[in-house]
């Protein structure tokens, strides 16, 4: 049996050390979608402290009759859809400005960079993160899914209430947004 | 070249074409340079998304879903509705709403038992204002005990402080959830 499903059906069961589990395998993963989704950062973390929270209030309701993965993030889809849609977010792209502090996006590195890479990897990184919050939503919901998230397209077709073909078609629009949206980068070498 | 064509080098380039179709994309590549700069792109564009890494939690992040967690485990009652934001403010008017259906409740048993002794009492006394029969006290021993009831769960439903602590007095030990009356 998938482990997540297991330890969902412990909590389902009384077992809150299993809730903790499920909250140290998916806090970055989770965190990472809504900031990855979302603009605001600070907003972010609030709709992933609210999934967690659904999914610890809907656990006598669950019903392991789909991956717990699959689950969970039709719970976060759900909330970060109608926040973006209850906030109207704009495309960030073109302005060059983020409301997002820049130390906050930058990821943590093993090795000590040097300034100019720093420099290069948090030019890179607000690019790609500028292109894909420029998606239509529902573009930008399954690239991150399957791109970041890990998530097969049959997982993503349920989280998004649509058929397996209608995601591919979903991606490949992305793809071709952001292939030119990051020409500078694709053509630049900076990759 | 078409949109139908890129869709399919980008279905090679993802391994999302079946056997059939791949062997067909693969063999074209072969000869055409343009279409396999077009394959190699979408390669490219997959590694360059990688460069945005998971983004860590702020540190404070566990410690508020556990309170959050903590705090809706907390109010487990029907009555741990109103610890919602969203039905906080509705809780004044649930509470009126209750009060009222009750007074209602208790009118209606009243009149009802009133109606029911007019025509024993119409011959030995005249018809009282209707305000006096909403203010007589009660007759009969079962529509006394139904009034009790009554205003005993009145009581309760205009408490409003009582209700919101509900699931507090319900946790302490049984020597202190006395409630004064």
């Amino acid at each position: 049996m998938d482990q997540d499903l297991d330890l969902m059906l412990r909590v389902r069961a009384g077992d809150s050390a299993s809730f903790e589990e499920l909250l140290r395998r998916y806090r970055v993963p989770l965190v990472s979608y809504f900031r990855r989704m979302l603009r605001d950062p600070a907003l972010a973390e609030d709709l992933a402290q609210e999934a967690f929270l659904r999914v610890y209030k809907a656990r006598a309701r669950y019903r392991p009759d789909a991956r717990f993965t699959t689950w969970l993030y039709r719970i976060a889809t759900n909330l970060a859809l109608n926040a973006i849609r209850d906030r109207k977010e704009i495309s960030p792209a073109g302005d060059g400005e983020s409301s997002d502090g820049e130390a906050e996006l930058l990821p943590v590195v093993d090795s000590k960079p040097t300034v100019e890479q720093l420099l290069i990897e948090s030019h890179r990184v607000r690019l790609i993160r500028d292109a894909i919050q420029a998606l239509p939503e529902n573009q930008r919901a399954a690239v991150i899914l399957h791109k970041y998230q890990e998530l097969d397209y049959g997982q993503i077709a349920k989280i998004l209430g649509v058929s397996v073909s209608a995601v591919k078609s979903l991606f490949f629009r992305a793809y071709e947004s952001l292939r030119v949206r990051l020409e500078p980068l694709l053509k630049g070498g900076l990759i | 070249m078409s949109c139908t064509e890129r869709e399919k080098l980008f279905g090679y380039a993802h391994r999302l074409l079946d056997p059939r179709e791949e062997h067909e994309v693969r063999a074209h590549l072969e000869s055409c340079p343009t279409c396999r700069a077009a394959a190699e792109e979408y390669r490219k564009l997959d590694t360059l998304l990688e460069a945005w890494t998971p983004l860590e939690p702020s540190p404070s992040f566990d410690a508020r879903v556990r309170e959050a967690v903590e705090r809706s485990g907390a109010s487990r009652s029907v009555f741990g509705l109103f610890g919602l934001p969203g039905l906080r403010w509705m809780a004044p008017a649930l509470v009126t709403v209750l009060v009222v259906v009750a007074s209602v409740a208790v009118l209606h048993v009243r009149h009802g038992r009133r109606a029911a002794h007019a025509p024993a009492q119409a011959s030995s006394m005249p018809a009282a204002p209707a305000a006096d029969a909403l203010s007589a006290p009660p007759t009969g021993a079962m529509g006394g005990e139904e009034e009790l009831n009554l205003y005993q769960n009145l009581a309760v439903l205009e408490d409003y402080d009582l209700l919101a602590e509900f699931d507090l007095l319900s946790e302490l030990p049984k020597g202190e959830t006395k409630v004064e009356n």
